[in-house]
């Protein structure tokens, strides 16, 4: 089979165009016809991770059509290390996010189109070998995030305050319509200087081509390097929440629908990493090698600060939000560290941080679905009716903080170990301490809201997963579990890639 | 594979077996009593292989090892799993299956009460203990210890937190969570620094001294974590809300021993950093003195059992740090018996009288004649009466400790062990003896399923000192006991406590100085000054950071956006919305462009 | 006719196109404007064609297809005035600027 990477990318446009075909009254129709797209997805990228060689690596699987050819533009899909296990979170999470959407009530068949278009964005990304079409991807995976939070996100209030109040006036913070706004915004700026870099080393190749691979095999002037670096790294790093560029993310994972925020803490966060590193670091080693000082520092900052942020939130979603931004900064950390380690660390934390958060946003759904309310302080004692969603979310728990035996761990660990062998050995030291952090606030919000007498009042009656509910805890439980106890699955695919990037860094282990 | 490591395996994978089948099959579980019968069976399953394991060893016999790469990236192996038998770890599975073991059967009884659900949850985290606390004791690397060392935490955690609809039970589990977590970074940082400088997580990595101080000084932040030592000490006596026997087998005989065995593994890393060891020795000390002040003015039964926990862990740690690895191994071995003896004694007594005080006893030796033996035998045990296994690894570690730092610690561990002696003598008094009280009128004898494990246990805290010598072969040490100055005094002094009780609370008095301790006791120096540290500077800066994010950063970014709206709006008066005068300006235009184009 | 003579006319018909344009109201009118000034741009271009060769001729087509598209639309918007407002003065259609 040459085609599996077309219908990993084609299949959720497919089921997206049949949708449209249908009446939206055939609201069974509509999900199961999601559901198939989703799974056809996830089932050919397992099929990518069977035919994948480790052995060989480099890229595998290449397609190759021309789409503008005066400007040297090809449809060129191709897999490698990296994309594998990045192609299999992304196929777990839609899968389940679809099983976990099944209840939207308003527009829902625009909802599924939506999610399936943004879906095939991301898969596009993660395949194409085309650094025009990579973008175009980047832009369609985006882009749906505005509509899906706007129509259907919800609202909540964010009192006037600090010095900078005045900004209030014009625009309701906390609203549905400003986080959509701000998301798509902050990400378009970023688009703007991801462009910028790109033509810059378009014309620097000269060859008039966007290809991956020729523009690996270009060396660029250093002061290309130099200005193409940062643009990249804020560019791609504003969607991995890079400090200060991360505010669109707790707004705009508050007010997202459950399966949005899902796929967006899950895969489109690690979008902007994987550019980074994937298109950052690979094309520019010798600014990537100055610049990473600075691109560590910032992780630093990332993990510290998320975590305490996150350790200050009242409300569930927003916890889970910044303990995204914490957890990104340790992809970051990893990324900045130009080990192989390090690099295997961060992919590998890409993957578990998607699952994990995954399984986060929807246990949150159905608590929220069921209490109607986000505030953890209103909780306690859900585990009484709720045992099942309790023990999910504590497993959730345990990943976050990085348990052996969880996906968490080895992601962290080969980080850790990757930030010692690097050239900054004190990064391990924030490292490990915002994981202690996170050990404090998902603990206590797991104490707060599950811990304590059984329920009185409004919440004396609420329900356990049910019916299609189950998938995503599921799915999502086990995969952190078997990944946390068999990496080596994972790890091989990462590594191959990780080793043959390193080797255009000369100078460095 | 060899026979020793099969064994090794199946120790390790049929507790894990068990837990799996009840996390898979949750109607299983559900039912309570099949759930206690699988755990019951692979904790048998484990005792066998390990008994076989141990039996089947000949002292002296080079370790087995069976090992398989798991963190490994493409060719390079960054760490294997597998089993490492030696005497040390076949000992010590021994008597981790063996305490396990009858703190199970103990268990069936005790949680009777409890309703189904919960009865098979027990048994599944009972599961899932042992098999962590397996596969950390037969880890052939630092980072497999490691891996079950924050499992068997993982397990410390839901079974503190077993009764979570307790506030108090669920707060404490956090805390011993947070606590334990808070040490466990100076691991993974030590970790990280050993591979980097070693390139494995090996018992024998040989760092350079420098980087041998700073992996041991690391680790053993870790170990005073889970070992409960000064100031780490305060999440223990907390721990004590989780189920009796969990106390038992989790916060006295194996899980809070698990920071001395790493020591005792890591014992040739241990023996590059003599700095180490001497922090180790006074740490050790004065958790020792310290927590046994505190032991004498607790009234609940199991909080004297638990500060008398952390202080024995003094004496371990302190053994360790005077180098003596047999010594600290030796205490935890004979510990592990008594404590978990006194621990299930007073379970028993527990569940008799429905209360945890001391005051709500007494007199229970006439209405539970055999439980009052078996606590009397830990009592002697732990006291370190002569004859008895307490007295053998007690003395060993004095005597080890003689001239060390200037005979400071091995003083306050003489002094310890007389105050060991008091409040344990205190604790039988007041519950054993005397008249009863009005609950412990009614108490009577629980059946063989709570008793027989006393019995069980009873044995090897009495005699397991005369097995001395032989466990120094078995581990390749060398032990003779010998009776010169330290033992006599030790000994001495040991009676003179059990005495001094028996005349003080027998005759229903206090000591002058309880007053002192008791207000040293509800000061609770050490925890406030963590809860003070929690409270005050990490919320308080998680609160401001949050505040700073959403009204500045983010603010900041709002404010951009604001002015973007306002400069639209400025700009916005030249569209006037006539078209005329949108055809004037387009004339307008046209005109100065072509004036342009003549002109020049 | 000369050249210069065509430019000429052209001129003058563009600048009472402009004329009409800035001081009408009526929107009919100004639409009528507009294409005097279109149709002097179209004479310049068959005038050029006629005297120096070239596509000025087929540009000229196209620019009539695009008047007659231009002057529906603008005669529907004309129509759509009238109707909300009964009278079809410009200058009171300023809605969309709200």
């Amino acid at each position: 089979m040459t085609h599996l990477l077309s219908i990993v990318v084609a299949a959720p446009v497919v089921a997206a165009a049949i949708l449209l075909c249908l009446p939206g009254s055939a609201r069974v129709a509509v999900r199961v016809v999601s559901l198939l797209g989703a799974t056809l997805s996830l089932a050919a990228s397992v099929a990518v991770a069977w035919a994948y060689d480790r052995a060989a690596g480099g890229l595998q699987l290449v397609e190759d059509y021309a789409l503008v050819p005066p400007l040297g533009i090809h449809l060129r899909l191709a897999v490698d290390g990296w994309g594998v296990p990045l192609l299999l979170l992304t196929g777990i999470i839609v899968v389940t996010g679809v099983l976990a959407s099944w209840s939207v009530a308003k527009r829902d068949k625009d909802f599924f189109v939506l999610l399936l278009v943004l879906v095939a964005g991301v898969f596009g990304v993660f395949v194409s070998q085309d650094l025009f079409v990579f973008f175009l991807f980047y832009e369609i995976a985006v882009l749906p995030m505005y509509l899906l939070i706007g129509i259907w996100g919800a609202s909540h209030e964010v009192p006037a305050a600090g010095p900078f109040r005045f900004a209030w006036r014009r625009f309701a913070v906390g609203g549905k319509e400003y986080a959509a706004m701000k998301l798509t915004l902050m990400l378009l700026v970023g688009s703007a200087a991801i462009l910028v870099a790109m033509f810059l080393l378009w014309n620097e190749a000269g060859a008039r081509t966007f290809d991956l691979a020729v523009l690996e095999g270009t060396r660029f002037s250093l002061t290309t390097q130099h200005v193409a670096f940062p643009l990249l790294w804020l560019g791609f790093g504003s969607l991995a929440g890079v400090f200060p560029f991360h505010t669109w993310s707790p707004d705009g994972h508050a007010s997202a629908p459950t399966a949005v925020s899902m796929l967006h803490a899950g895969v489109l966060m690690k979008l902007g990493a994987f550019g980074v590193m994937r298109v950052g670091m690979v094309l520019l080693p010798d600014a990537a090698v100055v610049w990473a000082p600075a691109v560590g520092a910032v992780a630093v900052i990332n993990i510290l600060y998320g975590a305490l942020c996150a350790a200050g939130q009242t409300d569930l979603k927003y916890i889970v939000a910044y303990s995204s931004v914490s957890h990104m900064g340790v992809v970051m950390l990893g990324a900045a560290t130009m080990t192989a380690n390090g690099w295997n660390g961060a992919v590998f934390q890409m993957f578990a941080h998607g699952i994990m958060t995954g399984l986060f946003f929807a246990l949150v759904g159905i608590v929220y679905e069921r209490a109607h309310t986000r505030t953890i302080a209103r909780m306690g004692g859900f585990a009484h009716p709720l045992p099942a969603v309790a023990a999910f979310f504590t497993l959730a728990c345990l990943s976050s903080l990085g348990l052996p035996g969880t996906a968490g761990f080895v992601a962290e660990f080969l980080v850790f170990v990757g930030a010692g062998q690097g050239a900054h050995a004190w990064w391990v030291v924030p490292g490990v301490l915002g994981a202690f952090v996170t050990a404090v606030y998902v603990l206590r919000a797991c104490k707060t809201i599950f811990w304590g007498p059984p329920p009185t009042g409004e919440f004396a009656e609420l329900a356990d997963v049910r019916g299609t509910e189950w998938g995503a805890p599921l799915v999502l439980g086990a995969s952190l579990v078997v990944f946390g106890v068999w990496p080596r699955f994972l790890l091989d695919y990462i590594d191959v890639a990780s080793v043959a990037f390193l080797s255009r860094f000369p100078a460095l282990p | 594979m060899t026979t020793p490591a099969l064994l090794a395996v199946i120790a390790v994978c049929a507790p894990a077996a068990a837990a799996l089948l009840l996390v898979l099959a949750p109607a299983l579980r559900r039912q309570g009593a099949p759930a206690a019968v699988a755990c019951i069976a692979a904790s048998l399953a484990s005792l066998g292989a390990a008994l076989a394991l141990a039996l089947g060893r000949s002292p002296g016999e080079p370790a087995v090892r069976h090992v398989v790469p798991w963190l490994q990236a493409g060719s390079r192996t960054i760490a294997e799993v597998g089993v490492h038998v030696d005497g040390i770890s076949a000992a010590m599975l021994v008597v981790v299956t063996l305490v396990a073991l009858c703190v199970q059967v103990f268990s069936v009884a005790y949680m009777r009460g409890e309703a189904r659900r919960g009865f098979g949850r027990y048994f599944a985290y009972h599961a899932l203990f042992l098999f962590s606390m397996n596969l950390l004791v037969v880890a052939p690397n630092l980072l497999q210890l490691f891996v079950g060392w924050e499992l068997v935490g993982l397990a410390s955690y839901l079974l503190i937190g077993f009764y979570f609809a307790k506030p108090s039970a669920a707060r404490a589990a956090v805390k011993a969570f947070w606590m334990t977590k808070l040490a466990d970074m100076g691991i993974l940082v030590g970790l990280v620094v050993l591979f980097v400088s070693t390139g494995s997580f090996e018992w024998t990595a040989t760092p350079e001294p420098a980087v041998a101080t700073a992996v041991t000084l690391l680790l053993f932040l870790g170990v005073m974590g889970k070992s409960a030592q000064f100031p780490l000490h305060v999440w223990l006596p907390d721990a004590m809300e989780g189920p009796t026997p969990v106390s038992a087998l989790l916060h006295a005989a194996t899980m809070v021993a698990a920071g001395v065995f790493l020591v005792v593994r890591a014992h040739p890393l241990f023996e590059l950093a003599p700095t180490t060891g001497d922090v180790m020795l006074w740490v050790g000390a004065v958790t020792a003195a310290f927590a046994a002040g505190l032991a004498l003015v607790q009234t609940d039964i199991k909080k004297v059992l638990a500060y008398s926990t952390c202080s024995q862990l003094g004496y371990m740690v302190a053994a360790l740090g005077a180098g003596s690895a047999f010594a600290g191994f030796f205490h935890l071995g004979t510990h592990a018996c008594f404590k978990a003896l006194l621990f299930l004694a007073a379970g028993s007594v527990i569940h008799a009288v429905h209360s945890n005080e001391l005051a709500e006893m007494g007199g229970l030796r006439r209405r539970m004649p055999l439980t009052a033996v078996a606590f009397g035998i830990g009592v002697l045990s732990l006291a370190g009466v002569p004859g008895l296994a307490g007295f053998f690894s007690k003395d060993l570690i004095l005597t080890e400790l003689e001239g060390r730092a200037g005979w400071v610690p091995w003083a306050l561990l003489l002094l310890t062990a007389f105050a060991t002696a008091f409040y344990m003598g205190r604790v039988f008094v007041l519950a054993f003896l005397g008249a009863p009280s009005a609950r412990a009128g009614h108490a009577h004898e629980a059946g063989l399923a709570m008793t027989g494990p006393l019995i069980v246990l009873a044995v090897p805290s009495a005699v397991a000192g005369f097995f001395g010598g032989g466990l120094a072969a078995y581990v390749g040490a060398s032990y003779e006991p010998h009776f010169g100055l330290t033992p006599l005094l030790a000994s001495t002094l040991a009676l003179a406590g059990i005495v001094a009780a028996v005349l003080v609370y027998g005759r229903g008095r206090e000591v002058a100085f309880a007053d002192a301790l008791r207000r040293l006791d509800r000061a609770g120096a050490v925890d406030r000054a963590w809860k003070l540290l929690y409270s005050s500077a990490l919320l308080w800066l998680s609160g401001v950071l949050g505040w700073f994010d959403r009204y500045v950063i983010d603010g900041l970014m709002n404010a951009t956006g604001f002015a973007t709206l306002e400069a639209g709006s400025a700009v916005r008066v030249v569209q006037t919305g006539r078209v005329r005068d949108y055809a004037l300006a387009v004339v307008a235009g046209a005109i100065l462009l072509s004036l342009w184009g003549v002109l020049s | 006719m000369t050249l210069e003579n065509c430019i000429l006319l052209a001129t003058l018909l563009f600048a009472i196109g402009v004329y009409g344009l800035l001081t009408r109201r009526q929107a009919v009118a100004m639409l009528l404007c507009v294409e005097l000034m279109l149709n002097a741009s179209n004479l310049v271009f068959v005038a050029f064609a006629r005297h120096a060769g070239g596509p000025g001729q087929i540009l000229a087509m196209f620019a009539l297809a695009i008047t007659v598209a231009e002057v529906a639309v603008g005669l529907a918007i004309v129509l759509l005035l009238y109707r909300r407002h009964g009278h079809t003065a410009v200058d009171a259609a300023s809605e969309a600027r709200e």
